[in-house]
């Protein structure tokens, strides 16, 4: 038997018996057929790939990326915090060395949760990504990170909350947002104002196929990485841009998505969206794990794959071509000159409105960022939702200077006196704690 | 009255029971070019001690195939498999005869490509004119559809002495394992079956004639009709009696650790609640994995002849092996010596252990004492070490289910297991190395013969049910059968249990009662087309464990007082 190239750790949580409702495409089959196909491949005796079981995360692990209300463990079920320890399991096995890459094969996925949590979207309900990098930043003081998310979907949560990171470069690569949900995702979305140029959207027209995902990578993509140097590679690897995904329109083939996955080289893969359980999940999976592993996989090919069938017009060609060189010259020239960006006394201000399409609740939010010439500066969201009124969440991130961490310890107790606020989420991550207050 | 043989490495062990207790025990010489004579002649011992009269149960465990294996004595066998999407098929290539055939099986069993039987035939008219006589079918994802390995046996000739098709053999999907156990099954069959027919023809002309099994790896029997056709169950089965064999001397019900300490290693083996854990897959044959069940056991490089060194000053325990102890008249000390020293083992010249101990003192300055106590105390924390990884092991074995990763009970070994030449003298010291309480079965010599003795059977098989094609089957029992849209898994369960009941006990003869089958895996999930819920895919894992034949429980049972 072949050897593995890289050591390859596969954290393999399939949640047979979770879903969010019983024909919900997020439901307990949705890995049965990917579980059978990996068993039968027998991947697991490769020498060099080994399977592990996830842990669980603690909710201190969720609480020090999300403002959760109206508190964290109401926002979850057991199988969001096993999910996410997949993730951190896969993180630890990597920053420990005892593996060259991980996958975290794991359900339910996370891309679509925000920085603050009222319930469900997009599937999801806290970004086990996020959580992931964060506990990685907390326990290995690891910097820079790159995220490179290929689901179908725009990853408008991990965009959320990495919006004002300069040391998270996150790269979406989805459908157009004009054409699919959230809607969002544009090339225009570049990052907050400390952060310009770190938040980077491909957006593709529908009937994209393999060529297309591979021209943005190639010509976008691995020069942005080359140029970012991050000290991880992750990739979110949503499989529903797959042609014969339910819910979308593109044309991504499991070889594509190996191919893809082999010129990346991410360090970690974390499992995102993907709802064709039996015609793409098997492949696409077994596809990725062998091009992680450095195997062969020439043979992995769907039944019913037609590369004629499915391949993408000129037009698309032409299309996807504009985009890339738009996107990878807003990354290296950022316009941030043309950008002006509405101030409350030294605070940059935006106003959001987010839909819980899973959860069915609306939510608007103020987000403040202070801007402090020494650091990033600390964030405050201040947020209803139709679920829970007045609430605001207030981070001292990673880097604040001490003015910012006065100020954010000023703004927190403040609030909690004010009695403006039902409950008030504090994360300093600084002093690597996390506080709440609540009014009921 | 029921009869167990082990030929093991060494001796072969034989003992003879009736339901109050053993009536006659053997061992004998293992002749390893003549494992037949070592049979007879262990049998002959038993018998010179009391007539043949009336035994029942004659239960074999032999290293037969495992040697075959080890020596490379194995048939030419032409292998067939049949791959569809996935890993290169060319990457499971064993032995000289392999030849993939185009066609193929999805996930679900669907036919995505159909098979090219000209090829196949091609390939077998080849395989024919090189002499070749005995055949392996395998076909990825067969146990979810056996179609394509039966079309192959099918279009086999007369000239075919034996075919190994895959779905028979597991449920368990694992296509590269498949292949493998499938070749190695064909590779032993004239040599376990001449063997079979050799044994039979031995018992009658001894004028018995008793219901002959052989031991399995997983510490359960098979009757020899279907060892026949599955003759690579039976390799590695010498770990397995041993084990069963404490089981039925002792009566367990806890989690505990089960040490067998020889003379070059210490074998750890894993209870759970009493029961010997076992895995699915585990055996690997010179390289090759295979779906052969056996016990979880692992050796530890630590045994009585272990050497005793200087390394830079510091006493060495192993992993060397230098030849026998001091007290034996060997060049080098070892554990043994040690333990010669440390306490009263009396194993032969105690003054030559003594003097080893005293000259390593001397070089690094300390009490020959002190010298044995270090070594006993280093053997024991490298035994507690790999037990302990061996342990975790079991315990983070993956779990698929919120509930079952949330419930999940770990073993926790309440006591040890100790049997083995030192195992009285390193019990108080393994036990405080564990901090756990020793028990050493009396009569542990011959565990191994008892175990094969008194095993019973086990079986394990999978059905599985697609209510949206309206078909239910259970590969390894053949069986294939339509179902109702509204087929429930309560449905399934029962069916499970009365097609394995009518397997064990019609086709076979045995006496399985209805409890003795044990559900371990099941599960219902919806399938959904669009919106809309089409179907149920159903499967239900059912096994019966390894035991000590019901009626027998008692007869064995020892003191096993904790030390």
């Amino acid at each position: 038997m072949q050897r593995a190239i890289n050591n390859l750790g596969v954290v393999f949580f399939p949640a047979f018996d979770w879903a969010i409702t019983p024909t919900h495409p997020e439901r307990q089959e949705r890995l049965l057929y990917t579980m059978d196909q990996l068993k039968e491949e027998g991947v697991f005796d490769v020498p060099g790939i080994t399977e592990h079981k996830p842990q669980v995360a603690d909710l201190e692990d969720i609480r020090r990326v999300h403002f959760c209300f109206p508190d964290t463990a109401s926002n979850l079920t057991n199988s969001h915090l096993i999910s996410a320890g997949g993730a951190i399991k896969s993180g630890d096995l990597y920053q420990k060395g005892l593996e060259d890459k991980s996958f975290a094969l794991v359900r339910p996925p996370g891309h679509h949760a925000m920085k603050s949590v009222h319930g469900g979207r997009g599937f999801c309900n806290v970004n086990i990504e996020a959580i992931m990098v964060e506990y990685l930043r907390e326990h290995y003081g690891v910097g820079k990170v790159a995220i490179v998310d290929t689901d179908c979907h725009h990853g408008d949560g991990t965009q959320n909350i990495y919006w004002h990171d300069p040391e998270t470069l996150y790269i979406s690569v989805h459908q157009d947002g004009r054409t699919l949900f959230p809607g969002s995702g544009f090339p225009g979305e570049l990052g907050g104002p400390k952060a310009q140029g770190k938040n980077l959207n491909l957006p593709l027209p529908p009937e994209t196929s393999d060529e297309g995902f591979l021209h943005v990578l190639n010509e976008v993509i691995m020069p942005v990485l080359e140029d970012f140097q991050p000290e991880m590679v992750i990739n979110s690897a949503g499989q529903d841009n797959h042609f014969s995904d339910p819910l979308t329109n593109m044309n991504f083939s499991a070889q594509g998505y190996a191919q893809l996955n082999k010129v990346l080289n991410p360090d970690i893969a974390v499992l995102e969206g993907g709802y064709s359980i039996q015609g793409a999940l098997p492949y696409v999976n077994l596809g990725i794990v062998l091009a992680m592993a450095g195997l062969d996989f020439d043979y992995v090919r769907e039944p019913d794959f037609d590369p004629e069938a499915i391949r993408q017009s000129s037009k698309v060609t032409d299309h996807v071509k504009r985009i890339s060189e738009m996107v990878r010259n807003h990354y290296f020239n950022p316009p941030d000159a043309q950008i002006r960006r509405d101030k409350k006394d030294n605070y940059f201000v935006r106003n959001q409105e987010i839909f819980y399409d899973t959860g069915f609740i609306t939510e608007r939010q103020k987000e403040y960022l202070l801007d402090c010439e020494h650091c990033r500066g600390i964030l405050v969201i201040d947020s209803n939702s139709s679920k829970n009124k007045s609430c605001l969440g207030i981070e001292v991130p990673r880097g604040a200077c001490e003015k910012c961490q006065e100020e954010g310890n000023r703004v927190f107790e403040e609030s909690k006196v004010s009695g403006r606020y039902s409950n008030i989420q504090f994360i300093n991550r600084i002093e690597g704690f996390v506080s709440r207050h609540s009014n009921t | 009255m029921i009869l167990g043989v082990d030929v093991g490495g060494t001796h072969t062990d034989a003992v003879l029971l009736d339901h109050s207790g053993v009536v006659a025990s053997a061992k004998v010489e293992t002749l390893h070019e003549d494992l037949l004579s070592s049979v007879r002649n262990a049998l002959e011992a038993i018998f010179s001690k009391t007539s043949p009269a009336q035994v029942e149960h004659f239960n074999l465990s032999t290293t037969l195939c495992t040697n075959a294996i080890i020596q490379n004595e194995l048939e030419e066998v032409g292998v067939l498999v049949t791959a569809g999407p996935g890993m290169d098929p060319s990457y499971f290539k064993i032995g000289d005869n392999y030849q993939v055939v185009p066609g193929g099986l999805d996930h679900r069993g669907t036919e995505i490509k159909s098979l090219d039987l000209d090829f196949a035939r091609q390939c077998l008219e080849d395989y024919y004119k090189r002499g070749i006589r005995v055949f392996s079918l395998v076909g990825k994802f067969s146990p979810r559809n056996p179609e394509h390995e039966k079309q192959l046996a099918e279009i086999l000739q007369d000239k075919c002495e034996f075919c190994t098709q895959g779905h028979a053999l597991s449920s368990q999907l694992n296509f590269p394992r498949r292949i493998a156990t499938a070749y190695y099954n064909s590779a032993v069959w004239p040599i376990f079956n001449n063997f079979a027919n050799s044994v039979t023809d031995s018992l009658s002309e001894k004028g018995l004639n008793p219901n002959l099994n052989i031991l399995k790896a997983d510490g359960g029997t098979m009757p020899l009709s279907q060892a026949r056709g599955m003759p690579v169950e039976s390799i590695f089965s010498g770990p397995a009696a041993s084990i069963m064999g404490i089981k039925a001397l002792c009566d367990m019900q806890e989690d505990a650790l089960l040490l067998d300490i020889g003379g070059t290693t210490t074998d750890v083996a894993v209870f759970a609640d009493g029961d010997p854990v076992i895995e699915a897959e585990s055996v690997e044959l010179k390289q090759y994995p295979t779906l052969v069940r056996a016990m979880k056991t692992n050796s530890v490089g630590v045994g009585g002849d272990t050497a005793v060194t200087l390394e830079n000053g510091d006493l060495q325990i192993g992993p060397k092996r230098l030849g026998c102890c001091l007290a034996q008249g060997g060049a080098a000390p070892t554990l043994v010596d040690a333990l010669n020293c440390v306490q009263e083992l009396n194993h032969g010249d105690t003054r030559a252990s003594q003097k080893g101990m005293q000259d390593l003192g001397d070089q690094i300055g300390i009490s020959s004492e002190e010298v044995a106590e270090r070594v006993v105390l280093d053997a024991c924390k490298q035994i507690r070490e790999q037990a302990l990884q061996m342990l975790e092991e079991v315990n983070e074995k993956p779990v698929y289910t919120v509930h079952e990763f949330l419930e999940y009970k770990k073993v926790a070994p309440k006591k040890i297991y100790l049997m083995g030449g030192p195992a009285k003298v390193l019990a108080p010291y393994l036990s405080r190395e564990f901090d756990l309480l020793p028990v050493i079965p009396d009569n542990y010599s011959v565990a191994n013969a008892l175990g094969a003795a008194m095993a019973r059977s086990t079986y394990e098989v999978e059905l599985l049910a697609d209510t949206e094609k309206h078909n239910m089957s259970i590969a390894v029992l053949g069986v294939q059968e339509n179902i109702s849209g509204r087929y429930s898994l309560e449905q399934a369960k029962e069916d499970v249990r009365s097609h394995l009941l009518n397997y064990l006990n019609r086709t076979l003869q045995l006496c399985v009662s209805p409890d003795e089958i044990e559900f371990v895996e099941e599960s219902a999930m919806n399938m959904v087309k669009g919106m809309y819920t089409v179907g149920q895919d159903i499967r239900v894992k059912s096994q019966i464990k390894p035991g000590i034949i019901p009626e027998y429980a008692e007869a064995a049972r020892c003191v096993c007082k904790e030390q």
